[in-house]
């Protein structure tokens, strides 16, 4: 099987050879292939690259458009901070919506020819291109909550829960129609399936968490399959106290941080649930011993089986070992579900 | 008499008009300031132990500090005029390459709800920023935050900068996403906080 006939076999819960594997890598691509994160987040053509070279090197069954959060947020005119050799970063002490009352002016731009947006969208097309029917082709956008987050300002969103919830409420509308949109000019291009980064997810308890977030999450679960797509959703930190709610958002993969116990978010979302993860990236991936990170991978294995897509807690680190990174590769192609 | 446990409670539930009204009415009152701070600090150590605890989480423990921080306002004034002054002086930032800022925030705002002395310099702080804040403050206590892999260097090099500068008297606190016990270690930083609530106890084991 190729990684791609693997994992859309996987998805469909049909056997496979070995488990599928799917690390996300960012800057560690692009430092493989010798390319600044600057040009990676910036040109398409390198990202791509750079995401083949690692694919082929390691084996991932996917190739991925994600490589930071802010490409949304530019293109609605937030200010972001470039970097020549580390990913872009929001200008959050000037956010886009310090001023509520600027939501009512915001308009969805045009994923196809937007600045940061386009980039993406012509990435998917060229992965299709490149890779063709080799590997699975992931986009990527940001959540709602996430997004939200990230025009408003993380902080204040954080109160504006308890100050404003109606805002929150308008601004959640904003942000989900602002990720399918983009979702489906991606799912157009060629992608195979959606990563949904909600990342400020992790910072609410569960019941902010169903009231607010996990509504929105769901209509853009159910939109993304709509349009045929599939969808992995990863939030960053610790997600125990949501794990339940999150199992009912009809995921197909759902990608968990290191800090959420692997057993936890089983009993949590059922045996059915395809669960990815979730080594220590920093601890374990980079600075443990390669026999460590294949006891740690082996144990998240065994806490999930058979429903589980190897995969680190999140980004692979730039400067973890090859040697280190090798040991997910060979773990995945040795073992079976 | 007003009632200094129903303040507390309102800091505890972030209620920022009613944190607001009682100490108003407590310093009416005359209850004697140090009363009314060790209520405040009591009531921002138990929203810690909380968060410690996932009991609540980042905005349960933002508006509780913001209850606090403007109730702290209105009582500064009678503070000053007691003489009560705050236990330490801390120096906070993001370091240099780095724009996030919850983490360092959240833990400004609960160094602030125990009666600390905080100077906030924002995000993306060169090294000579931290020593010149530190100088120029006579600051016992340092945090520094990272998020990204890629601007934990700038940790270290910051702690190098202090030690250099003949600053080492302060104690250097690191935290942020992808910090460890053993960076801190490496770097020679006094203490490491995996969250805001830590950050409080290990800053004062080390005063």
């Amino acid at each position: 099987m190729n990684g791609r006939e693997r994992l859309l076999a996987f998805l469909t819960g049909d056997s496979v050879d070995s488990l599928p594997l799917m690390p996300i890598t960012m800057m560690y691509a692009a430092d493989f292939a010798g390319v600044k994160y600057g040009q990676y987040v910036t040109d398409f053509r390198a990202l791509v690259e750079s995401q083949i070279a690692i694919a082929d090197a390691f084996d991932f069954d996917f190739v991925s458009c994600i490589s930071d959060p802010a490409r949304e947020a530019a293109d609605c005119g937030a200010r972001v901070a470039m970097f020549e050799d580390q990913p872009p970063a929001i200008v959050e002490t000037d956010a886009l919506l310090a001023s509520k009352s600027t939501l009512s002016t915001l308009t969805i731009p045009d994923p196809r020819t937007a600045t940061r947006m386009g980039d993406r969208v012509r990435a998917a097309a060229l992965f299709r291109e490149r890779v063709g029917d080799r590997k699975l082709i992931e986009g990527w956008i940001e959540g709602p909550c996430a997004e939200a987050a990230d025009l408003r300002g993380i902080n204040t969103l954080m109160m504006d829960f308890f100050d404003d919830p109606a805002f929150v409420r308008e601004l959640f509308e904003f942000t989900l129609e602002l990720g399918v949109q983009f979702a489906r000019a991606q799912v157009e291009a060629g992608a195979d399936l959606i990563g949904v980064g909600d990342a400020a997810a992790s910072l609410v308890g569960p019941e902010i968490y169903r009231e607010f977030v996990w509504p929105h999450e769901k209509r853009l679960v159910d939109e993304l399959h709509a349009m045929g797509t599939r969808v992995r959703l990863h939030i960053c930190g610790n997600t125990t106290s949501i794990l339940e709610p999150m199992g009912q958002l009809g995921c197909d993969i759902v990608d968990l941080d290191f800090m959420v116990p692997m057993d936890k978010a089983r009993a949590a979302m059922g045996p059915d649930q395809i669960l990815l993860g979730n080594i220590d990236p920093v601890r374990i991936l980079r600075g443990a011993a390669p026999e460590t990170v294949r006891a740690a991978i082996a144990q998240c294995h065994q806490q999930t089986r058979p429903r589980y897509i190897v995969g680190a807690g999140c980004e692979v680190p730039r400067a973890t070992p090859e040697a280190n990174l090798r040991v997910l590769t060979d773990y995945a192609r040795s073992t079976m579900p | 008499m007003p009632d200094l446990q129903e303040l507390g409670e309102a800091i505890k539930r972030g209620d920022r008009d009613q944190s607001a009204m009682l100490t108003n009415a407590a310093i009416a009152a005359k209850v004697p300031a140090q009363e009314i701070l060790d209520v405040m600090v009591a009531a921002m150590d138990v929203v810690g132990q909380r968060f410690q605890k996932n009991e609540i989480f980042v905005p349960e423990m933002l508006i509780a500090a913001r209850a606090m921080k403007e109730s702290l306002a209105l009582l500064e004034p009678l503070l000053v005029d007691a003489g009560i002054t705050p236990i330490a002086k801390a120096v906070i930032g993001t370091v240099e390459g780095d724009l996030h800022d919850i983490g360092k925030n959240l833990v400004a705002m609960m160094w602030k709800g125990a009666n600390f002395d905080v100077i906030d310099l924002g995000t993306n702080v060169s090294p000579q920023k931290f020593v010149d804040a530190v100088r120029d403050n006579n600051a016992q206590l340092v945090g520094l935050s990272a998020l990204l892999t890629t601007t934990m260097p700038a940790i270290k090099a910051t702690v190098a900068a202090l030690k250099a500068a003949g600053l080492d008297t302060a104690k250097v606190v690191i935290g942020g996403a992808p910090v460890t016990q053993e960076y801190a270690d490496e770097v020679g930083a006094d203490g490491y906080a995996p969250d805001a609530a830590s950050a409080v106890n290990v800053a004062r084991a080390l005063l």
